[in-house]
């Protein structure tokens, strides 16, 4: 029962940071119609940029959670400025493509500038673990689950109420209603990665810690966060929220019942079973149909 | 002769390289080994646009099953070779079965579930692959001879590759080739014409991945040891560069890219870190500026450098008045086996749709009878599309019937009408805009299931060019709508107005009994129009097609129509002689109000 419900608090922790990219993604992708590929190239820039303001400047680990957001949100606004926006006439494939070497240019930029095996990082918060009787929960998984999750939740309440997420659901749903309204694409669509990037970002500085820095953190990431988005329909952000929390959950479970290997390949399987029966997702919202 | 060049230019540079060094020899080797790969690509990626990352698992399968079958079973490694195809083309079913349910990212990510899965296999299974440790492989043995030397491995890998790509040229170059690339432009429009989307997607996923497998178990004795993490994530992508930089449009691109960029790393020692930097800038670079990679940056090079061959591109097409003899020349559609004699050409009977609440087509019947030039009309959101989607396969009644000269049409997929002899042309043109008009009028031939396009593929290698039966109906379909001259320009370079003319010479050149017209002058101008009437006439009279016909174009509808239907409101309200329908009251109160009439 005690290691149920660690394992169900470690699951929460990871699930959490999957949310965060998988919301990110949703948000690019409902707002611009595009699907990035290049998100886990962001996700692992962000963990750098904190490890280079936590450990190399020695700053608190405030600084990262408030700085790398906006970097790395900067940058996700620079690649869609400099990149997708010549491409915006250009078919899907053309655009799939090009994120997906983006995302290998980020993870490979990374590696030429901080060339070691894998980066760890200290823990955000030091402090005895606490203990409920037999179990056990370090103050880190609580805090990652906590704090990704209240992020998850602020981007979700941006995107739904503020007006910012109003122009971005409009570009959503018919890009040249949108316009003739009077909302400019390229704000939107700058706005809608400067979101997506800064939520990768912040889900950089909280998977940092605990998975440790490498290139492989971008294709793990990019993974979950898109089996995640797709769980919850890919155009859900409610959705991408509990996607990321099942996808957490099922993995956590899978490596302390089963093996390591069904470790990873869950979520492969999960992606695989989503997509054959259902779609458009687990909890996706009722959808307008087109005519 | 073109057939044979690319394989040709894999024995020249085998030839090249085994009279250099030892490193170069080594270095051709792997260039060559790509090549395959970038073909390969060619066919899925470029032509088909399917995003894969199930590359390097690929390669992996048929690395570890020709390995298998030589340390396991003792096999020859001619017969391993074969064994990393079949694998291969096992391995390219398995993933394109569920793959091909999705388009663009998510297929990308079922391929990405397919890789990792096999490279999770490769290392969990330790007995069989011996894990992460991997295999150590002998080096391989052709009819007893051991090959060891570099110029072994280059004039082995020289020659298999030139083998291999023989028949991937022959496909590509065929009807096959042409059919995946109008598939991957107009997904309806070559669903209409008897490509089903399914059976080629798959088709060039199996075919794809027998020759990457192939590539990956002809080089795998050359790496002494095989493990799962030379067949990662990062070897497919990397590998997705290959036609993209090279050129996706064209086999040159797989060759070029594939035989280039792989060897950039050997070649490049000192700037070894950067090279995967450098592919993802060059890829970025390409998708940007040059769409069509390194082929087209040479064909572009090279017309500049002829200069003066500008071919005009609209020639003046021939006036309307030689039409006539034009479509007579072509052979009129002939009465096929299953008809039932004296039924009409085209019977809806009680068809309704409905949409959630909308009823957007209520129990409409219409007849047409044998040889008429049948018009539908109705203000916008009369059910008029609905209708004429329903009719043509691509929407599914919600309750009736349509018949065409007596057979049932409800349990006839899409893709088979056209055999049927039922043709019909889009409201969007659905012209295939990378292929010439020739091969465009080419597909509205039907004979377009993957083995028969296949089989084709084969024939025209054999024959130098489209068989001669098929030309001359092709040329004569292309002739009777007066776009002869323009035979060769690629569709997509045609005024709107030709590209309606190139669907009717597409949905002519069959010699169907029944054509189906969606808004055949929608957006063409008044001239253009009346020309399009004409031609319309001429092969109702000459070739006696029936015409089933849906216009927003009152003038035009009633010039060319000798029955006439009017929907309103999902209902028929009105059907006769085209002069009279239109003259009663509540046609005219349909499309003008109730005022007007009063």
């Amino acid at each position: 029962m005690s290691e149920l419900l660690m394992v169900i608090i470690g699951g929460l922790a990871s699930g959490a940071v999957y949310s965060l990219v998988a919301i990110g993604i949703v948000v690019i992708h409902k707002a611009t119609k595009t699907v990035n590929f290049a998100h886990g190239g962001f996700v692992l820039l962000g963990a750098f940029a904190a490890y280079l303001v936590v450990v190399k400047l020695q700053w608190t680990y405030w600084a990262a959670y408030l700085i790398v957001p906006v970097l790395i949100g900067g940058l996700a606004t620079g690649v869609e400025l400099a990149i997708l926006r010549p491409l915006r006439k250009a078919d899907l494939f053309t655009v799939i493509t090009a994120t997906i070497f983006i995302g290998i240019g980020l993870s490979e930029i990374y590696r030429l500038s901080y060339n070691t095996e894998i980066l760890a990082m200290p823990k955000p918060i030091a402090g005895a673990p606490f203990f409920f009787g037999d179990v056990i929960l370090t103050r880190g998984q609580l805090w990652v689950a906590a704090g990704a999750l209240t992020a998850g939740f602020v981007g979700l309440l941006v995107f739904s109420h503020a007006t910012i997420g109003r122009s971005m659901r409009a570009m959503a749903s018919n890009v040249r209603g949108a316009t003739l309204c009077g909302y400019s694409v390229d704000r939107v669509y700058a706005i809608a990665w400067f979101v997506g990037g800064a939520l990768a970002g912040l889900a950089g500085v909280f998977a940092g810690p605990s998975k440790g820095i490498s290139p492989d953190l971008a294709v793990a990431m990019i993974t979950a966060g898109f089996v995640a988005a797709v769980i919850g329909g890919f155009d859900s952000l409610r959705g991408a929220l509990l996607g990321g929390l099942l996808l957490g959950l099922a993995e956590t479970f899978a490596a302390a019942y089963v093996s390591s290997a069904m470790k990873s390949a869950i979520s492969f399987l999960l992606l695989f079973v989503v997509l054959l029966w259902r779609p458009d997702g687990l909890f996706s919202e009722a959808k307008v149909r087109d005519v | 002769m073109k057939i044979f060049l690319p394989s040709l230019c894999i024995l020249l540079l085998t030839l090249a390289g085994s009279a250099l060094s030892t490193y170069w020899q080594y270095v051709f080797t792997i260039s060559i080994g790509a090549t395959i790969v970038g073909v390969a690509l060619v066919m899925l990626v470029g032509y088909a646009r399917c995003i894969t990352i199930a590359t390097g698992s690929m390669l992996a399968v048929g690395a570890y099953a020709s390995a298998l079958t030589v340390l396991k079973l003792g096999w020859s490694f001619p017969l391993a070779l074969l064994t990393g195809l079949f694998f291969g083309a096992i391995a390219g079913y398995v993933l394109a079965v569920p793959a091909v349910r999705f388009r663009s990212h998510n297929l990308a990510m079922v391929t990405l579930v397919f890789q990792e899965v096999v490279i999770i296999f490769l290392r969990e299974a330790k007995s069989l692959t011996g894990g992460a440790e991997g295999l150590n492989i002998p080096p391989p043995v052709f009819f007893g001879i051991v090959i060891k030397s570099d110029i072994g491995n280059l004039v082995m890998t020289g020659i298999a590759a030139a083998i291999v790509i023989f028949p991937l040229t022959v496909l590509l170059y065929g009807p096959f080739g042409k059919n995946l690339r109008a598939l991957a432009a107009n997904e309806i429009g070559a669903r209409a014409f008897g490509i089903s989307p399914r059976k080629y997607l798959i088709a060039a996923f199996v075919v794809s991945s027998a020759a990457i497998a192939f590539a990956g178990a002809l080089s795998a004795p050359r790496f002494r040891i095989i493990d799962p993490d030379s067949y990662g994530v990062l070897t497919s992508i990397f590998t997705l560069a290959y036609p993209i930089i090279g050129g996706m449009n064209s086999i040159w691109g797989g060759l070029l890219g594939g035989g280039a960029l792989r060897i950039l790393p050997e070649v490049l020692r000192p700037l070894a870190d950067y090279i995967e930097l450098m592919f993802c800038v060059l890829v970025v670079l390409t998708v940007m500026y040059f769409p069509g990679g390194l082929v087209e940056l040479v064909e572009r090079m090279s017309a500049r450098f002829r200069q003066g061959k500008t071919a005009s591109s609209e020639a003046a097409l021939d006036g309307a008045e030689t039409r006539d003899a034009m479509v007579k020349a072509m052979p009129p559609a002939m009465p096929r086996e299953d008809e039932v004699a004296g039924a009409a050409a085209l019977r809806i009977e009680g068809m309704s749709k409905s949409y959630g609440a909308l009823q957007a087509v209520k129990n409409v019947s219409i007849e047409v009878a044998v040889g008429r030039l049948h018009g539908l009309m109705g203000p916008n959101g009369a059910g008029k599309t609905t209708l004429f989607n329903m009719v043509t396969g691509f929407t599914q009644p919600g309750a009736g019937s349509v018949t065409s000269f007596g057979r049932s049409l409800s349990e006839v997929p899409v893709e088979e009408r056209v055999g049927l002899g039922i043709a019909r042309t889009f409201q969007h043109v659905a012209v295939f805009p990378s292929l010439s008009c020739f091969d465009n009028t080419l597909i509205g031939l039907g004979r377009n299931g993957v083995t028969a396009s296949m089989r084709r593929s084969i024939a025209s290698a054999r024959a130098g060019v489209a068989a001669g039966e098929e030309r001359e109906a092709v040329m004569a379909a292309l002739d009777a709508v007066g776009l002869k001259p323009l035979a060769l320009q690629p569709a997509g370079s045609l005024s709107l107005g030709n590209q309606r003319r190139l669907e009717i010479a597409r949905a002519i050149v069959s010699r169907p009994r029944l054509i189906l017209l969606d808004e055949p002058v929608s957006g063409v101008g008044a001239d253009e129009a009346a020309q399009l009437r004409e031609l319309l006439l001429a092969i109702n009279r000459e070739l006696g097609v029936t015409m089933f016909v849906i216009e927003h174009n009152i003038g035009f509808l009633l010039s060319l129509c000798d029955r006439l239907t009017v929907m309103s409101y999902g209902e028929i309200i009105a059907e006769g002689e085209p002069n009279e329908v239109v003259a009663t009251q509540h046609v005219r109160s349909a499309y003008f109000g109730d005022k007007a009439t009063a």
